[in-house]
């Protein structure tokens, strides 16, 4: 009895130092896309923590965000603060899980508004924005002088888009002009573009109209014409490595793929242009993550745990983000300098001119944020495999578009 | 003379021996029950229990609900004590679903930070709503103005709507009848689920036998290096094998490169991206289309067309059942292979003397003694197959064109994508009832033929 005792006091006592640690502990749940970055934010954490005594952060980053943190959220204990993906945002607000940060998010007229917006849900600003990416369209200088044609600029159309597309491909060497995922989210700059919109001022949906077929028959036609296609169509994951590989000469991939390049592809002689103006104007896509505040953290952990998120998102923050970034761009407009200095340096002896990098940045001013309205999943889901058959001749612009009203529809109602 | 009957003495402590041997056993057994009772029938009643509900699998279950008790801070500032009727609006002005109301009549005396517990409800509890820590600035009686300004926040905290409600048999029915995405889903799943299963069983089955009767050949050279390299893919992880499977299989693969080394004419196929079914397909090659088989294929069911539910498995489908096979095939040979080495040479031996040739001896001597072995292997098959998940979801994640998806994978992306935790479960329930009904469909064939 007395042993059995003993054991219990044995297996306490090493419980014990978990349970009585001194002051607030903070967890900052994330993934992690590169070493570089993971560096960068642990040293911005030890800063704040030599700056804060009694608070400790560490930075947890996991391989399936999504799936950790629901897992993590269902059993009501979860980290104070977390990555929020603005696709997600609105599924997690809506779920109670993310605290309302209009009172304590600092200084937010310095953010991009654009990006104020994709975290401000039913009139709630939610969390701070943590970077950003945009999509641009990155070229082969080396395809494009073999075709003896001129680099893309900032004033091309999708005229310009589609004929160079044609120019450039070689069926024989199985490459294509420009690779074109089938997602929803690399078609909609061309509907902005176009200028159509999901749902109208009213919230009804309008992603079926004549500016949407257009749009869309325009984006199906690179595969079907057989100048463009999806990036498994020549043998990659995804468009930044097809584009590396040298299978496709254009692509419209955002800041992400720009390390990647650099580190995979050293040999590539490549640059970046804004994506080419529809018949309404220009348009793309913005890629945002925020820092969410845990809606059950109380008091003084609350209270830390916004002091975290506003160290790493001020305007030190967003130099920060600036000067180490590996793709993704500070949310301040005050920090973009420092976000290309930063590129200058990195890019020499490589095939891109780091001042390229600016389309990313002049992106931001027209972009349109990546978020579909709660329970909207499967609506994108079904896009995505349409896109596919359509790819494939199996459907038509019209056809995905009225399938899509009807699932909108249905979603909506729910 | 009396002779009174006696019990045996030894009875009754028996008995009790018997009792104790009881309780023995159910203490021995206990272990194993509780980890029965935690990992697999609690489970199991979570999952019909969530079937029935609206839960989005985030929101924490044990979230307070709206109703709950709040507490509400108040800040009078207008220098004398107020008094608010039960029933009055609290809002923070433009959104609705942020209304909340006063259960009871407060009285709010002058100065800052009078708190009140339990004082307030939301006025829509059906809609999820999340002002924990946010503060609300207007009361909607315009007399109560002076009374709560900007200046003078008020925040609630806690009021927050319960997890999930119950729906009932509602997520069944969007998942089987209602026509919409969800059916859609849950049929193009079942569709290609069991043109995986028709298509792997068999396969598997038949050549597991083979390759077990192949090394159990007494003349066979170099037995041992046989039916290591046979069992060597079940034993490696399903992800390494997915990831080796994807580099064969791309474009430019090794799998390419040798159809174009026997075949010059070969056009390279994108075997992890082709949406296009096998018999479809081979329908093409008779000039059969959907334009040309005539209105009857455009005719639906349960959300799909005829001409759909014909489709075969598609290219990709077909990659992942053959790297399937090549996996399992393993497992299942070595479980021929004990049943083998069960069966008594003397049976042979006699049948060799009877003049029997040796496929003779397979027809009707191997095969009817592995009876009971072929109905295990057929079983987890089976089983196994109906349950595919993990190479979908590293090499197509459903795609493409949603030819992979099969019912496994969309629990996964109900519960975890699509954020319908009731939804998911109800699709888990409706599996476990589909291999419940093949297992017993499958028994009670192999019963029939084995009476035969």
């Amino acid at each position: 009895m007395f042993k059995r005792f003993a054991l219990l006091l044995v297996m306490l006592s090493l419980a014990l130092p978990v349970l009585a640690q001194d002051g607030i502990n903070i967890t900052v749940a994330g993934w992690s896309s590169n070493p570089a970055e993971d560096a960068a934010l642990t040293a911005r954490l030890e800063a704040f923590m030599e700056a804060n005594p009694g608070i400790t952060v560490e930075f947890v980053p996991s391989t399936d965000h999504t799936v950790t943190m629901q897992t993590a959220f269902a059993s009501g204990i979860y980290p104070e603060v977390f990555y929020i993906d603005s696709s997600r945002l609105p599924d997690w607000a809506t779920a109670g899980v993310v605290s309302i940060g209009d009172e304590q998010i600092e200084n937010p007229e310095g953010f991009y508004p654009p990006l104020l917006d994709v975290f401000t849900y039913e009139g709630d600003l939610y969390c701070p924005p943590k970077d950003f990416s945009t999509m641009a369209l990155q070229y082969n200088k080396d395809l494009f002088d073999a075709a003896e044609l001129d680099y893309p600029t900032a004033d091309w159309t999708w005229d310009d888009l589609y004929a160079a597309a044609e120019a450039l491909t070689d069926e024989e060497a199985g490459v294509i002009g420009l690779v074109t995922p089938p997602n929803l989210e690399r078609w909609l700059p061309f509907l902005y573009q176009n200028g159509g919109a999901i749902f109208n001022e009213d919230g009804e949906f309008v992603m079926n109209d004549e500016l949407a077929i257009e749009a869309l028959d325009f984006y199906i036609s690179f595969a079907r014409d057989g100048i463009g296609g999806t990036p498994s169509a020549v043998d990659s994951g995804w468009g930044g490595e097809a584009f590396g590989r040298g299978r496709a000469a254009m692509a419209m991939e955002g800041n992400w793929a720009i390390q990647f390049l650099l580190d995979n592809y050293p040999e590539l002689n490549w640059g970046v242009a804004e994506l080419p103006a529809g018949p309404a104007g220009k348009a793309t896509m913005a890629f945002t993550v925020c820092y969410g505040v845990a809606a059950n953290a109380e008091g003084e952990v609350a209270d830390a745990a916004w002091q975290v998120v506003n160290f790493l998102t001020n305007d030190e923050g967003a130099a920060s983000v600036a000067s180490v970034s590996f793709g993704p761009m500070p949310t301040r407009p005050s920090a973009s300098e420092d976000y290309l200095a930063n590129w200058e340096a990195r890019t020499e002896g490589s095939g891109v001119n780091f001042e390229d990098f600016g389309a990313y940045i002049v992106g931001g001013e027209y972009s349109y944020p990546w978020r579909l309205p709660v329970g909207f999943q499967p609506f994108s889901d079904a896009f995505n495999a349409s896109l596919q058959r359509a790819f494939d001749g199996q459907a038509t612009a019209e056809d995905i578009l009225t399938e899509a009203q009807g699932i909108a529809e249905e979603l909506m109602s729910e | 003379m009396t002779v009174t009957a006696k019990r045996p003495p030894e009875f009754k402590p028996h008995n009790e021996r018997k009792r104790a041997e009881t309780i023995a056993a159910y203490v021995f057994m206990s272990p194993a029950m509780a980890i029965f009772l935690i990992f697999l029938i609690i489970p199991i009643v979570f999952a019909i229990v969530i079937s029935m509900t609206n839960w989005n699998g985030i929101t924490p279950l044990n979230q307070r609900p709206a109703n709950a008790s709040s507490t509400v801070i108040f800040e009078n500032q207008t220098g004398q004590s107020v008094t608010l009727p039960a029933g009055t609006i609290i809002s923070n002005g433009e959104d609705e679903p942020r209304r909340y109301q006063l259960t009871q009549e407060l009285i709010v005396p002058a100065g800052s930070g009078a708190t009140i517990e339990g004082a307030v409800e939301a006025v829509e509890p059906g809609r999820r709503s999340n002002v924990r820590r946010g503060q609300l600035d207007t009361l909607e009686d315009g007399a109560l103005a002076a009374l709560v300004t900007v200046e003078n926040p008020i925040s609630i905290e806690n009021g927050l709507d319960p997890a999930f409600e119950f729906v009932g048999g509602q997520n069944y029915s969007k998942l089987l009848a209602e026509g919409g995405i969800r059916q859609t889903d849950f049929f193009t799943a079942l569709k290609n689920t069991l043109y995986f299963v028709l298509g792997v069983v068999p396969v598997q089955t038949v050549l597991a036998l083979v390759l077990a009767v192949i090394v159990n050949q007494r003349w066979l050279k170099g037995k041992g290096f046989f039916r290591t390299a046979f069992y060597f893919p079940s034993i490696t992880s399903s992800v390494v094998i997915s990831i080796i499977f994807m580099w064969m299989f791309t474009q430019d693969g090794i799998v390419n490169t040798i159809f174009k080394a026997i075949f010059p004419d070969y056009k390279s196929v994108t075997w992890l991206d082709d949406s296009n079914g096998l018999f479809h397909n081979i329908l093409g090659l008779f000039g059969v289309s959907r334009q040309t088989v005539g209105d009857w294929a455009g005719t639906r069911l349960a959300g799909i067309t005829l001409w759909d539910w014909l489709s075969g498995p598609s290219v990709t489908m077909m990659t992942i059942m053959i790297l399937n096979t090549w996996t399992t095939i393993g497992t299942l040979m070595v479980i021929y292979l004990a049943a083998l080495q069960n069966i008594p040479g003397s049976v042979y031996e006699a049948s060799s003397i009877d003049g029997a040739t040796g496929w003779q001896q397979f027809k009707w001597i191997t095969v009817p003694l592995l009876a009971p072995t072929t109905f295990f292997v057929l079983t987890i098959g089976l089983i196994g197959t109906f349950q595919v998940f993990d190479q979908i979801f590293i090499i197509s994640s459903g795609g493409p064109a949603k030819t992979t998806l099969t019912i496994a994978y969309i629990v996964y992306n109900n519960g975890f994508n699509n954020s319908e935790m009731g939804v998911a479960a109800a699709t888990a329930l409706l599996l476990f009832v589909i291999i419940f009904a093949f297992t017993m469909l499958q028994r009670r064939i192999s019963r029939e033929t084995a009476n035969a």
